[in-house]
């Protein structure tokens, strides 16, 4: 085994240099799929950063258990039964939210950040560098989404605080024209396009590596 | 053999406590999930009913019919839970009527319609026209209702499928009957008549001879072409055959076979009124 980083490195290294949205593009049916409002963007970010802690501690917990022929269905299973608990925990608790993220939370099974993260690294590593390196991950998705949210729920809507009628907050006035073209899948794509290009634009500058 | 055994075990061990964790998750959420729900339904009836005190459900078709009761147990109204098909996905909602038929209320349950576009089905200006609407009005769109620019599907489809329930309502539970002509009484000719199909209205022309259908031909409408194949010529084949407006319209076009056989209702009740016939 090669040097181990320190933990610090393990949980920072997810949220700015091995982004998993940003830098390393994974994941983006749901980044694309529930970024219209920021609740809803900053609520998958946070549920699936739930399942990828979870799942990365079990999955290291068990690492030497399962014989490598069937990791990849044991994976599954274990993804595929955090991702149910939280769906029904938040549905349980959390309606609003289980209702705007609706399909995307089932789909969380095959976010490829979390099964990603689970061969990539939870199968390798100890259990708690496995949990540092599931929160980073997570954290860093989850700033992904907002980002993205932000850019489109701004422009989109015009709002922020989103869609629920209680906390929304329209921040134009009344005859402002939102660009509808943000809230719509499309924009969704331009927005994230853009958003890659000032990310390295600044990443760049920075020298982040 | 070992191996095989081994990878075996691992995976069904594996599959064994996840089962566990979610029986024991579910048994946790499940009753919150399922109070939470109904506390919400309730909430909605309290809303449409004041004076709602029970209620019984019936099933026609796919959709529920919950029969509301006050105090006294008079039937007050009707609250449907609907289930149709939209733009894209399943709209389903609530259509609160009260003891007379007329609407009361519009709660879209969930729905996939497009965001910024679809979704006006959910708001409040389209769901207000409605109000006080029953069906003794035409509820077609462009007529006494409207759909909304940019949304014509989304709006199209919840105005065609409040129209049907308003209809299967006063029917089934509020004791009006839908108007039966006696083809005995259709002196010979040909008759045209229309009703609202999915989209528009459909316009057909009937023959009639000797107290007999002869002929239908659908002369105008606007409905999908790949959809509308499947009511037409079926159903007026259906209605010729039988010589009963009284057919199946389960077809993949339930909608358009419904306005098909509606428009050759109305056809028949022209040809009645032009003849002073029909008491």
């Amino acid at each position: 085994m090669k040097s181990n980083p320190s933990y610090m490195q393990e949980f920072t290294k997810g949220i700015l240099k091995e982004n998993p949205v940003l830098v390393a593009l994974l994941g983006m049916c749901p980044v694309l799929g529930v970024t219209a409002f920021i609740f809803n963007g900053v609520g998958m970010g946070l549920a699936a950063t739930a399942v990828l802690i979870a799942s990365n501690l079990v999955i290291s917990l068990l690492r030497s258990f399962i014989p490598p022929q069937v990791r990849i269905p044991c994976f599954i299973v274990v993804i595929a039964t955090f991702v149910t608990i939280i769906e029904m925990v938040l549905n349980a608790f959390q309606p609003v939210l289980y209702e705007a993220l609706g399909v995307f939370v089932p789909l969380i099974v095959v976010n490829c950040v979390i099964l990603g993260r689970a061969e990539a690294f939870a199968s390798k590593n100890s259990p708690l560098r496995s949990v540092l390196d599931g929160l980073g991950t997570g954290i860093g998705f989850t700033l992904a989404l907002f980002l993205l949210a932000a850019v489109r729920e701004i422009f989109g809507q015009g709002t922020i605080l989103g869609p629920d009628p209680d906390t929304i907050i329209h921040l134009f006035g009344e005859n402002f024209e939102p660009m509808a073209l943000f809230a719509q899948p499309p924009g969704a794509f331009i927005a994230l396009g853009l958003l890659l290009a000032g990310v390295n634009v600044i990443y760049k500058r920075f020298n982040i590596k | 053999m070992r191996e095989i055994l081994k990878l075996s075990i691992t995976l069904a061990f594996v599959g064994l406590v996840s089962a566990a964790l979610l029986t024991g998750v579910n048994n946790v959420t499940a009753p919150i999930i399922a109070e939470r729900q109904e506390a919400e339904y309730r909430e909605a009836l309290e809303l449409f009913f004041p004076d709602f005190e029970r209620f019984e459900s019936r099933q026609i078709e796919n959709d529920l019919y919950d029969l509301i009761y006050d105090g006294s147990d008079r039937l007050i109204g009707v609250m449907a839970t609907i289930g149709q098909q939209g733009y894209d996905g399943t709209i389903f909602y609530n259509l609160a009527l009260d003891g007379e038929g007329k609407i009361v209320g519009v709660l879209i349950i969930s729905h996939t319609e497009t965001p910024g576009i679809g979704d006006v089905i959910n708001t409040a200006d389209f769901q207000e026209q409605f109000i006080g609407k029953s069906f003794a009005d035409p509820l077609i769109p462009g007529d006494d209702v409207d759909t909304i620019t940019g949304a014509t599907i989304s709006t199209a489809a919840m105005i065609t499928s409040i129209r049907r329930v308003v209809g299967v309502v006063a029917e089934n539970f509020l004791g009006y009957e839908a108007a039966t002509v006696d083809l005995a009484d259709v002196p010979d000719g040909v008759y045209q008549g229309s009703a609202p199909g999915l989209v528009g209205p459909i316009t057909v022309e009937v023959e009639v001879a000797g107290g007999r259908i002869i002929r239908i031909d659908v002369l105008d409408h606007d409905e999908t072409p790949t959809y509308f194949i499947e009511s037409y010529p079926l159903i007026p084949e259906l209605i010729i055959a039988g010589q009963s407006l009284d057919v199946d319209t389960k077809t993949g076009a339930t909608l358009s076979a419904k306005g098909i056989v509606d428009a050759v209702q109305a056809a028949l009740v022209t040809a009645l009124e032009a003849n002073g016939g029909g008491e």
